[in-house]
């Protein structure tokens, strides 16, 4: 059932993680992620390991959904080990066999590459569960709105609002999709049989609905937008402030630390 | 037998996560044929759930649906042949309308049940008639209607599949007075001309004590009341309680009661004036 699907990765929780603010947690997520390909030996990435299990422990969601994460990219993650498993020449060489060579090189490769995905995984994960996906919207916003001084700042708020707009409206139109798709159902709509040419006809008596209560909709709310003054992002405020508290700072600072320690460990290890 | 019969029903939506919210739980009812009953309840009391469980749309979790004694989901495969049966108009069931024309729209139904060409002409323009749209209007797009027009070509779709058991949901829903009182009267027709049940889920109490001669009230996801119009209506007290409201006339008897007038509850205004005049003819006070 449609209604079952959650959109977005959203899990509603009032954990540290939650109450982030939701530019820095963006901003250090990014910051993280990169300092995920500057890890240079297997220390800093499991420095950077250790702070995704820390952070995943805080956040209050279930550890496995962030494993079921996993399962998405498993061929990227079976394709990259192979790849490096057979194509590192140096190190001793454990088996051989016809133009494969499986070396200790190789394998360390390909466990430091598949880890490194799999925390790049989890720290995006961390970022999508804990933050609501307006908020993630808002959080874009401010953060490129330095793109002003080129001339973009109009172009960063209707992005924004574009996108604050159909993430509001995809439930919405879920909703009237299963609402079409029961009442056409209810008039006996095979959607199941036939063959690929049959089944996109039989979409028609959903499609057809659906993308004029879309229309219809987007007129709907351009009005009501239009009758409550919108005229773009010039001098608008906003309903939510966002603040940066002292435990943000805290927060900020220790990521600083660990990115710090990612460094350290590069150099001396 | 009664035509459809619902026993036990229980329907949780989101099971297993944190959206988790149970629609309907362990309600039982049955329908006989040619009864017009009435679905009454809060928004969110589950009568939409509900409803979706008699034509096979939502599989129950616990309970049965049984239609002619049988069980609906005995044979899975066959449950295309339920709805057909069970006739479903939805809240709003212009917005379900696709086809070039109205008559094409009307067909789509009885086209879906495979009957042929002749058969479906022929049910199309009954239903047509039923709802009272004149035949120019069937070359018509259907967007093209007012929105009362639509309604009623929409319940036509419905129609002319010829259901034994025709449900709707808030079948006059944001419709004016007139449109509305269409809609009610094509519904009595309908059930006098072919003897099926007809089952209206229902927010206005006034047309439910104009149409419907056994109310089920759903409260909370469960069946609170139960039985005849004047049986449900006799318990004011309970109704008003859950949020709902008897009809005008019924409270102002009630009211009279309680100042201590030998009357009895009545539910329509005709009802209520017979009573009034045995009051007066027995000596009462006119005042």
């Amino acid at each position: 059932m449609i209604r079952d699907v959650t959109f977005g990765q959203f899990f509603p929780g009032h954990s540290v993680v939650h109450r982030f603010d939701p530019r820095a947690k963006l901003l250090l997520c990014l910051l993280l992620m990169i300092f995920l390909f500057l890890a240079g030996n297997f220390w800093s990435l499991l420095l950077l390991g250790a702070g995704a299990l820390t952070l995943m422990l805080c956040s209050g969601v279930p550890l496995r959904l962030y494993l079921r994460n996993i399962k998405t990219i498993l061929p990227l993650l079976l394709f990259t080990a192979l790849i490096n498993l057979f194509s590192s020449p140096g190190g001793t060489v454990l088996l051989q066999w016809w133009i494969f060579r499986f070396t200790t090189d190789g394998l360390r490769r390909a466990v430091f590459l598949s880890l490194r995905i799999l925390f790049l995984i989890f720290y995006s994960a961390i970022l999508t569960y804990s933050t609501t996906p307006n908020d993630l919207t808002d959080a874009i916003e401010r953060v490129l709105r330095p793109l002003r001084f080129i001339g973009l700042g109009g172009a960063v708020h209707t992005m924004a609002m574009m996108m604050t707009i159909a993430l509001r409206f995809i439930p919405t139109l879920m909703e009237e999709t299963e609402k079409i798709l029961n009442a056409q159902k209810a008039r006996g709509a095979d959607l199941e049989s036939g063959n690929l040419l049959r089944r996109i006809r039989a979409m028609m008596p959903i499609l057809i609905p659906l993308l004029i209560s879309a229309v219809r909709r987007a007129y709907d709310l351009a009005e009501a937008m239009e009758c409550r003054c919108y005229h773009g992002g010039e001098g608008r405020t906003r309903m939510k402030q966002m603040h940066f508290s002292r435990g943000d700072f805290v927060g900020t600072a220790l990521v600083l630390l660990l990115c710090a320690g990612v460094l350290v460990l590069n150099f001396f290890c | 037998m009664p035509l459809l019969s619902v026993e036990n029903l229980t329907y949780t939506y989101g099971r297993g996560t944190p959206f988790e919210k149970t629609a309907v739980s362990d309600v039982s009812f049955s329908v006989e044929p040619g009864e017009i009953v009435g679905l009454i309840g809060h928004t969110g009391s589950g009568k939409s759930t509900l409803v979706q469980h008699l034509n096979g749309l939502l599989r129950p979790q616990r309970g049965r649906v049984l239609l002619d004694g049988k069980d609906i989901w005995q044979n899975e495969k066959r449950i295309r042949d339920v709805r057909f049966r069970v006739g479903l108009v939805f809240q709003y069931p212009e917005y379900q309308l696709f086809e070039d024309t109205v008559e094409q729209d009307i067909a789509f139904g009885p086209k879906n049940c495979g009957l042929p060409p002749d058969e479906v002409r022929a049910r199309v323009a009954a239903a047509a008639e039923a709802v009272g749209l004149p035949e120019k209007l069937l070359k018509k797009s259907p967007f093209d209607l007012s929105g009362g027009e639509k309604r009623r070509a929409a319940i036509a779709g419905i129609m002319a599949m010829q259901p034994a058991c025709l449900v709707l949901d808030e079948p006059t829903a944001g419709l004016d007075p007139a449109g509305r009182d269409q809609v009610l009267s094509l519904l009595t027709r309908y059930r006098d001309t072919t003897g099926a049940a007809v089952l209206i889920v229902s927010h206005s109490m006034e047309d439910m004590a104009k149409l419907a001669e056994k109310l089920l009230v759903m409260h909370n996801g469960s069946l609170a009341l139960s039985g005849t119009t004047a049986e449900v209506f006799a318990q004011a007290d309970a109704l008003v309680e859950m949020g709902l409201d008897v009809p005008q006339i019924t409270a102002v008897f009630l009211e009279l009661r309680r100042a201590g007038l030998p009357l009895p509850t009545v539910y329509t205004v005709d009802a209520a004036v017979d009573a009034l005049l045995a009051y007066r003819a027995k000596g009462g006070d006119p005042a």
